[in-house]
């Protein structure tokens, strides 16, 4: 497999604390690769940076050989980089059908004055993503909810659909935000097996999680961030056992993290 | 230089204040009060009444202004303001109800005192002339270091009593306040009614320089919202900053272009968009968004 | 290929079987009010011989299409209470190319559209980044602003304004005239009123496409969640911008032919109160419809309009019946339709 993505000396600073400090890795194409590390360690500002929505203060970020870190958010969204959101962001007023719908964007082939007119393109587009949307909706198990409000939708839910605006945007790098927070066992198990559908797509999947089971049995690779700096990078086994990251997370948190 | 200095100062001064009324009620309960310069009209037209009509000292007029005003602003808040906070689910809700409350003020003094401009007796007389350099009268004098006198003492106000600390914390995190047991309703009524007041206190010291009439309300609401913009919502410091950078624009701005007409405020608006593409928080204001 | 222009796409759309029968049904409903407004108003306006009221609606319709400029401002997730700067502006432009420069008003009035637009593209750069009441603050500073420069400028006549305006002259494409000329027609007014209304119905036609339209639920989007917006793709300053200059445009027009009826044009012709009456409108008519700033426009002008007979009161009641809704419906006119679903 062949580095889809390569992060190099990505440093981020908020006045005089750094968020970020130092960080290389690569991932690989199509592999899950999780962040891990304890709360405020910089996996958000991480992936914030990866997409773009924050300017790297050092460092860049490469996407097969192209730089796209201090490009506009949307164009790296346009080059296959999308990110969803720790805090369950969606449209909160649309329904579910039309939230994923509306995430097919990158496809478009008409343009903003094709949509209004309603030229062949359009009506073709709106062909489908509608299709395309209903397809999502069913791998997903959101069929039933399709025309509820996303505001009304339960907690689970959310993030299910977090999840399918990201796979509707047709991404070749997928960043998760903690898609499992708040969840129990049950709904973390089947959002584990929805993220490794994803990755079946094709997809390349990027995540963040404080839930360690999950991560363990999930990621291919884990790379372990405390105070802003890369401190581990390997598989779920050598992460366990390396000294450094148990060491990291004991100074928060005991067992709780199951290591 | 040094006259166009003065001058900056001198307005700067008064401008401060009318946008630290604005932005304490901002800081607080997120309201874009619309109706500020309506209180500032009402104030000057107290003090025309006090002062000019009943010829009561300056004194008791500008602290009847200030009574007024912060008795205003505490009704607003508490039969207006809070109810419609409580049940709407939108910010231009509140907003909304500014811009009424500006009209409704607007029609009040409109009633009250008719459209024509009132002016005072001089509270002193005499020009300082410092070699032609500075020519000033003493009123504007006596003006100006009064507001900056308030201005001191509301900053110490709301560093060192009690109040002031509480509405600090109110304003900095509205939630965390509660349940540090800040009580939020008395503490927006409080800080409602200074603002008010602030408005109200400018409003009485100016009608001793400019006089007062009833329609310029909504111009002072204009220049408080670009004062606010330029040092950040909802900050002090800001505010007073913004304050005296626009009067000092203003200042230099009448000198430098009187020959082209009134460009001035073309000019500050222009920069003020330039600067908000750089800084939309303002100067002091933080990141948001 | 009829009004109703579905973004969903899909035949999975819950509505499937009701959908045709309520496109029809809307399309009748569209054609009924506009042979209503176009027909039965004005030999309604005749028969009473109440020509004022041309005059009034005319005015009703030409703050209706201002204000949906307004509202679409509103749908990208911005409080727009900067309207009454391009309806000055409009109308200036519109002023100044037929007075000093002896174009025909029927060209002005696109171009009244147009210079707004642009100018909007200008001011919309840096401002449009702007949210919430940082939005509302600076373009409320804006329309202040036209008005300096409507009384600063050589080319606006400083304070005298524009006054004695033609009324508009014929409009001739290949010797064909498609509109006479105003001066001859014995009444202008019942003309002018046609012109606008027709203006309005085609706007609000416009404006119910694109809202339905999958650029529609893109400036929706803007509203709900920018920044999920842009992750997903969408060029968000560009969408904002299109949307703020069309809204503009709008507003340009509006202004263009007021000052054509009015034949005249002042510094303070569209002043800070009138920016905060388009926003009025929109709020009042109910955020959540295209046809919202209509409804919301009618009401208060006619409101407005009604307690003239109050004399000196009329704005201290206006603004007393203002407080009181928001205080009973703090959600909008519209809201009250809403509770139920909302519980
Ligand atoms: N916009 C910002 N301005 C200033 N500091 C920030 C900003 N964003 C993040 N930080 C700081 O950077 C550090 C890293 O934050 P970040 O959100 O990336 O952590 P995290 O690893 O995602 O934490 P969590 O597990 O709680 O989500 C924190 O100390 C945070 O306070
Ligand atoms: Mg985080």
């Amino acid at each position: 497999m062949s580095d889809i993505l390569s992060i190099e000396n990505l440093t981020r600073r908020f006045g005089g604390l750094y968020a970020v400090n130092d960080v290389s890795f690569t991932v690989k194409e199509n592999e899950i690769l999780s962040v891990i590390g304890p709360n405020g360690a910089g996996k958000s500002t991480l992936f914030k940076l990866i997409s773009s929505f924050l300017k790297p203060t050092s460092g860049r970020v490469m996407l097969q050989g192209e730089k796209i870190s201090g490009l506009a958010p949307h164009i790296v969204a346009r080059k296959g980089v999308v990110r969803t959101f720790q805090e369950t962001t969606i449209f909160r007023n649309m329904t579910v059908r039309e939230n994923v719908i509306i995430a097919h964007h990158l496809q478009s082939e008409a343009s903003l004055f094709g949509y209004f007119a309603g030229s062949a393109n359009a009506r073709r587009d709106v062909q489908k993503f509608g299709q395309s949307a209903d397809e999502i909706l069913t791998l997903l198990n959101l069929e039933s909810v399709a025309y509820e409000m996303a505001s009304n939708l339960p907690h689970g839910s959310l993030r299910a659909l977090g999840i399918a605006i990201g796979l509707a945007t047709n991404a070749r790098v997928l960043l998760l935000d903690e898609p499992f927070a708040g969840m129990n066992h049950e709904e973390t198990m089947r959002t584990v097996n929805m993220v490794q559908g994803v990755r079946d797509r094709g997809v390349t999947v990027l995540l963040v999680e404080h839930d360690m089971a999950a991560v363990m049995k999930i990621s291919d690779r884990i790379v372990v961030l405390n105070f802003g700096e890369k401190i581990a990078e390997g598989t779920a086994t050598e992460i366990q056992n390396d000294e450094r990251v148990i060491e990291a997370y004991l100074g928060i948190e005991d067992e709780s993290i199951g290591l | 230089m040094e006259q166009v200095i003065a001058n900056g100062l001198y307005l700067g001064a008064q401008y401060a204040l009318i946008a630290l009324g604005l932005t304490l009620i901002f800081a607080l309960m997120n309201v874009l009060n619309f109706a500020h310069g309506q209180m500032y009209v009402l104030g000057g037209f107290v003090t025309y009444v006090i002062y000019g009509q009943l010829g009561l000292p300056f004194v008791v007029a500008l602290i009847a202004s200030a009574i007024t005003l912060a008795a205003v602003g505490a009704l607003i808040e508490i039969y207006l303001f809070r109810p419609v906070i409580r049940k709407s689910h939108r910010e231009e809700s509140t907003m909304l109800l500014a811009a009424a409350i500006a009209f409704f003020l607007d029609a009040v003094i409109l009633l009250l005192f008719g459209e024509k401009q009132r002016g005072v007796p001089k509270i002193l007389d005499g020009v300082l002339n410092w070699d032609f350099r500075i020519i000033m009268p003493y009123d504007r004098i006596a003006i100006g270091v009064l507001a900056i006198l308030i201005i001191a003492a509301f900053i110490l106000y709301m560093q060192y009593s009690k109040t002031g600390r509480a509405m600090r914390a109110l304003a900095q995190d509205r939630v965390a306040a509660q349940l540090m047991g800040v009580q939020v309703d008395r503490y927006s009524m409080i800080g409602f009614a200074i603002g008010a007041m602030l408005a109200g206190v400018v409003g009485g010291l100016l009608v001793t320089i400019t006089g007062v009439n009833s329609g310029i309300g909504g111009p002072i609401s204009i220049k408080a919202f670009m004062m606010v913009m330029i040092g950040g919502a909802g900050v002090v410091s800001g505010a007073i900053a913004g304050g005296f950078i626009l009067g000092m624009a203003e200042s230099v701005g009448l000198t430098v272009f009187s020959g082209y007409g009134d460009v001035t405020y073309l000019i500050i608006f222009a920069s003020l968009m330039v600067f908000l593409a750089i800084r939309p928080q303002g100067l002091m204001g933080k990141p948001w968004g | 290929m009829g009004i109703e222009h579905n973004s969903n796409g899909g035949s999975k759309a819950k509505p499937a079987g009701s959908s045709l029968a309520a496109t029809s049904l809307k399309i009748v409903g569209a054609l009924l009010f506009a042979a209503f407004v176009l027909i039965v108003v004005p030999m309604l306006i005749n028969g009473a011989e109440r020509w004022d009221l041309y005059y009034t609606l005319t005015s009703v319709a030409l703050l209706s299409i201002a204000s949906a400029g307004v509202w679409l401002t509103f749908y990208i997730g911005r409080i727009n209470i900067g309207q009454a700067a391009y309806a000055l502006i409009g109308g200036y432009v519109s002023a100044i190319l037929v007075v000093d420069y002896g174009v025909s008003f029927w060209w002005t009035l696109p171009l009244a559209g147009l210079t707004c637009a642009a100018i909007s593209i200008f001011v919309g750069l840096p401002i449009l980044r702007l949210r919430g009441v940082y939005f509302a603050m600076v373009t409320l500073v804006f329309t202040e602003v036209a008005k300096m420069a409507a009384l600063a400028l050589p080319i606006t006549h400083g304070a005298s304004g524009i006054a004695n305006i033609p009324l508009p002259g014929a409009l001739e494409i290949f010797g064909l005239t498609l509109i006479p000329d105003f001066n001859t027609l014995e009444n202008s007014r019942y003309a002018f009123y046609i012109l606008s209304v027709t203006l309005m119905l085609l706007c609000y036609f416009m404006m119910y496409r694109l809202v339905n339209s999958r650029m529609g639920r893109l400036c929706y989007s803007l509203q709900q969640n920018e920044e999920l917006a842009s992750s997903i793709g969408v060029n968000i300053t560009y969408l904002r911008l299109v949307a703020y200059a069309i809204s503009s445009f709008l507003g340009g027009i509006g202004g263009a032919i007021f000052a054509a009826i009015s034949q005249s044009v002042y510094p303070s012709s569209f002043a800070v109160a009138d920016s905060i009456n388009f926003m009025l409108n929109c709020f009042l008519g109910g955020l959540g419809y295209v046809l919202g700033p209509m409804l919301g426009t009618f009401v208060l002008y006619f409101g407005w309009d009604w307690l003239f007979q109050t004399g000196k009161y009329q704005l201290l009641i206006f603004s007393s019946v203002l407080i009181a809704l928001m205080l009973i419906l703090p959600n909008g006119l519209l809201s009250i339709r809403l509770w139920g679903k909302k519980s």
